[in-house]
């Protein structure tokens, strides 16, 4: 059929047409909210139905409407559907594109290995980024995502320079919640990449956690295996003392980045913090947290974090005895009803202004250009491909 | 690392709005001050926001471009009062080494690589690695076999390029002979040309050392380093030895604690996850032969395990207060009763020879797992009050 033939000549990378229909349908998108109303030219659309979870897909199944991230081997673009009913090809998506020789020359095959499994996983949580299909051609891994319309907390905790404790706290405790099904509900799953770059806001200003590229399944309870794990992963101004000193760690890594996260969203930068990475390492094993005179902290935040950013793990908030739930009775937390947090009963502190649903102004404007290519080769192929069959 | 390198498979140079942004991953002050400049116009880093529906908070980026305008600097860089000097705004990349397995995990085998070194290099090596925070968490062990795995590479001539800024950084550096300049281009990449490298900040004397963030994974060299004399000599030690000697060492430490832990009756109970937490928490000691580890009459805090070496338990009015009690080697306990209660230890336990001991705190323990009873309660001591007494001879009638 037509739409086949349409789709199989849009495929490779770099091809006008496709470059052309994203562009249109990406300024069409701007000057007119009404996207739906307009079809993305150049292309014969039959009405045929179009569900994304219902067959394999290929990159010609969508089109790019803009970068929305880059990350270290990723770039993850708003796309919509290049073919289906009106209705399907107005909805959007994220699209995460890992190209293949930059993920094995980046030693990074099991981290996507992981992160693509995990998100299956974890599917369906309220506050993590919903999974939605996996696929890959010749050059690259896709992950079809939902698409959370937000934009980074980071870029509200920026312009706000910082947040007050109410606002701090409703973050916290939908974090707590992610935590708490992470390391004990899904049997130990360590994220290791907490910080307020990978957090989006829903709509309704929920978060919503992105990026499990270096999440990992730990043992747990039922599993004879080793709970710990020993590569070195994360964001500097948030490793764990025992991931810098390689001493094998666990889930407990997320805790003291929660830490982190709260000390950096009350006083507005984290509380270890050097131009030189190998500064901040140091820091973070031989100093203890020191919080401003100003911002004025309670007593209770100060606490937490200090629980939090405990380097002995035996004494670890989070890590102890009553793990999340512990978390949970801390006085920072008191008043929290978290059933409600649960349940988003109620709209987050900051609401995100999105005018339409493929509406990406609260994302930053990345570059589009790309650079360098690295071909994969036959003798890649054969060597890794095997590694990338789940995709 | 950087996401520069990333081609898409949409092809290149789709940016809708045509504008791109020059600063992705860096310097967020930039950032910012950029976004100031282009106030009057719409930036495309600066969407309009607040115009949303329904804002319970007035938008982040102001509500219009015309009174950010008369505030000429409302949403600055944030270097005001109470912000670290220069702290970088932007937004931050993750980092990753390559992932290790441990390969107690699999069958394959690996011993670090060793290089002889005489004792005076030795001696030299370690006074030099000493104070860096990387190594100065060592055990004995580790130590060893870290100096061990340095490497000797002779720089035999002036102006030799050790590292390039810019380049991938696998290996960490001890001067041993000689002297080296450490130079640095503002562009942060050495550039060709005769002043490429950048003006000089430094100078690394013998005992120095240099390019340790190269020990924790693989970042741009932030400096270019080169041999300011002749007949220089290096100790090389390359990231992925130096992680796998920790990683090794630490893996075979808890299998061994969680084997332990897995004999004693008291902690029978435990889950493995749990005696992978306990692990976690014991703590290593070293004992001279003839030492009282645990004194008679003294309350019980701690519970150990032997990890290597020999001890005896010795009880005061028995036949012959010098025949032990009880015999200690490696991979047996004592003193897990005071993981139950601060009753007074029933006996001492002395080294025979040089002991090394894991440790764990009843505090630990129970801040981790809560009361020893509960664990105990879950099976086959419930009610059995004389399996309990059985265990330790330290608490004996
Ligand atoms: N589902 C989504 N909806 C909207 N934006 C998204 C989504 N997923 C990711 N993004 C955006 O893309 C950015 C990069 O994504 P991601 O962190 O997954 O990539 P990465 O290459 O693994 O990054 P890193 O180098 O930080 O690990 C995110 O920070 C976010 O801004």
């Amino acid at each position: 059929m037509a739409a086949t033939v349409a789709q199989t000549q849009a495929i490779p990378p770099g091809l006008h047409p496709l470059q052309a229909a994203a562009l249109r349908a990406a300024n069409g998108g701007q000057q007119q909210p009404q996207h739906q109303s307009q079809q993305p030219p150049n292309r014969n659309f039959d009405d045929e139905p179009f569900d994304v979870t219902s067959r394999k897909l290929t990159v010609g199944d969508f089109v790019r409407v803009r970068t929305l991230g880059t990350g270290t081997f990723a770039r993850v673009c708003l796309v919509r559907p290049s073919h289906g009913t009106e209705a399907d090809r107005s909805k959007v998506y994220a699209l995460k594109i890992l190209r293949k020789t930059e993920v094995i020359k980046l030693k990074q095959i099991d981290h996507v290995r992981h992160e693509r499994q995990i998100l299956y996983d974890v599917k369906d949580h309220p506050f993590i980024t919903q999974y939605v299909a996996s696929f890959s051609d010749h050059d690259f891994l896709y992950i079809l995502l939902d698409y959370v319309p937000g934009g980074e907390l980071f870029t509200y905790l920026r312009k706000y320079r910082r947040f007050n404790e109410d606002m701090a706290r409703f973050y916290a405790a939908e974090i707590v919640l992610i935590l708490e099904h992470l390391h004990e509900q899904q049997g130990g799953i360590a994220y290791r990449d907490m910080k307020p770059e990978n957090l989006l806001l829903d709509g309704e200003g929920h978060i919503k956690l992105v990026d499990f590229g270096f999440a990992k399944r730990l043992g747990n309870n039922e599993s004879g295996h080793p709970v710990e794990t020993y590569t070195l992963c994360g964001t500097p101004e948030y490793l764990a003392p025992e991931v810098i000193h390689n001493k094998g760690h666990t889930t407990a890594v997320d805790w003291w980045a929660l830490g982190i996260l709260i000390y950096e969203f009350l006083t507005g930068y984290p509380p270890f913090w050097h131009q030189n990475p190998i500064e901040i390492y140091k820091q973070i094993v031989e100093k203890p947290i020191i919080f401003p005179q100003d911002p004025h902290i309670s007593d209770a935040a100060k606490d937490i974090i200090r629980q939090f950013c405990t380097i002995d793990r035996s004494r670890r908030l989070g890590n102890i005895q009553g793990g999340a739930a512990q978390v949970k009775r801390h006085p920072f937390f008191a008043g929290v009803d978290w059933d409600a947090i649960y349940h988003k009963r109620h709209r987050g502190p900051i609401i995100p202004p999105i005018r339409y649903p493929g509406d990406a102004q609260c994302f930053d404007i990345y570059p589009e250009e790309d650079a360098s290519k690295d071909e994969y080769t036959e003798d890649l192929v054969e060597k890794y491909d095997e590694y990338f069959k789940d995709f | 690392m950087s996401g520069s390198g990333f081609t898409s498979p949409f092809g290149a140079n789709s940016n809708p709005f045509g504008s791109a942004r020059l600063d992705t991953g860096g310097n967020g002050m930039q950032r910012v001050a950029e976004e100031d400049e282009n106030d009057t116009i719409t930036s495309p880093t600066t969407p309009n926001f607040g115009q949303g529906t329904g804002n319970v908070f007035r938008g982040p980026f102001g509500s219009d471009s015309s009174e950010t305008q008369q505030h000429s600097n409302p949403r600055g860089p944030p270097v005001a009062e109470g912000y670290p000097a220069q702290y970088n705004f932007g937004r931050r990349t993750s980092v990753s080494a390559e992932s290790l397995k441990p390969v107690g995990d699999s069958l394959d085998n690996w011993t670090p690589p060793v290089h002889s070194k005489t004792p005076d290099q030795l001696a030299r090596l370690k006074k030099a690695i000493s104070g860096n925070f990387l190594f100065s968490h060592l055990d004995d062990e580790q130590a060893a076999q870290v100096l061990g795995a340095l490497q000797e590479k002779p720089i035999p001539t002036k102006g030799i390029k050790v590292i390039i800024q810019g380049d991938a950084g696998d290996f960490f550096y001890v001067v041993e002979k000689g002297s080296f300049d450490i130079h640095v281009n503002s562009s942060g990449t050495l550039q060709p040309g005769p002043d490429g490298m950048g003006p000089k900040v430094s100078t690394i004397e013998a005992g120095g050392s240099f390019g340790e963030l190269a020990l924790m994974y693989n970042a741009p060299r932030a400096a270019t380093v080169i041999s300011a004399e002749p007949q220089c000599t290096l100790w090389a030690l390359d990231r992925v030895t130096f992680r796998r000697i920790l990683m090794e060492s630490t893996f075979a430490r808890r299998r061994m604690y969680e084997g332990f832990l897995e004999e004693v009756p008291l902690l029978s109970s435990l889950t493995p996850y749990e005696r992978s937490k306990i692990a976690d928490a014991l703590e290593s000691q070293k004992f001279p032969a003839g030492y009282t580890i645990i004194r008679e009459g003294d309350p019980g805090h701690s519970f150990y395990l032997l990890e290597s070496g020999e001890a005896a338990a010795y009880r005061s009015g028995s036949d012959d207060d010098n025949t032990p009690v009880k015999h200690y080697k490696k991979g047996d306990f004592f003193g897990e009763l005071a993981l139950l209660n601060d009753a007074p230890r029933a006996a001492s336990v002395i080294s025979k020879s040089e002991v090394k001991v894991a440790r764990l705190g009843k505090s630990a323990f129970q801040r981790l797992l809560g009361p020893v009873e509960g664990i105990m309660r879950r099976t086959k001591y419930v009610g059995v009050k004389t399996g309990v007494e059985d265990m330790d001879p330290l608490q004996a009638h």
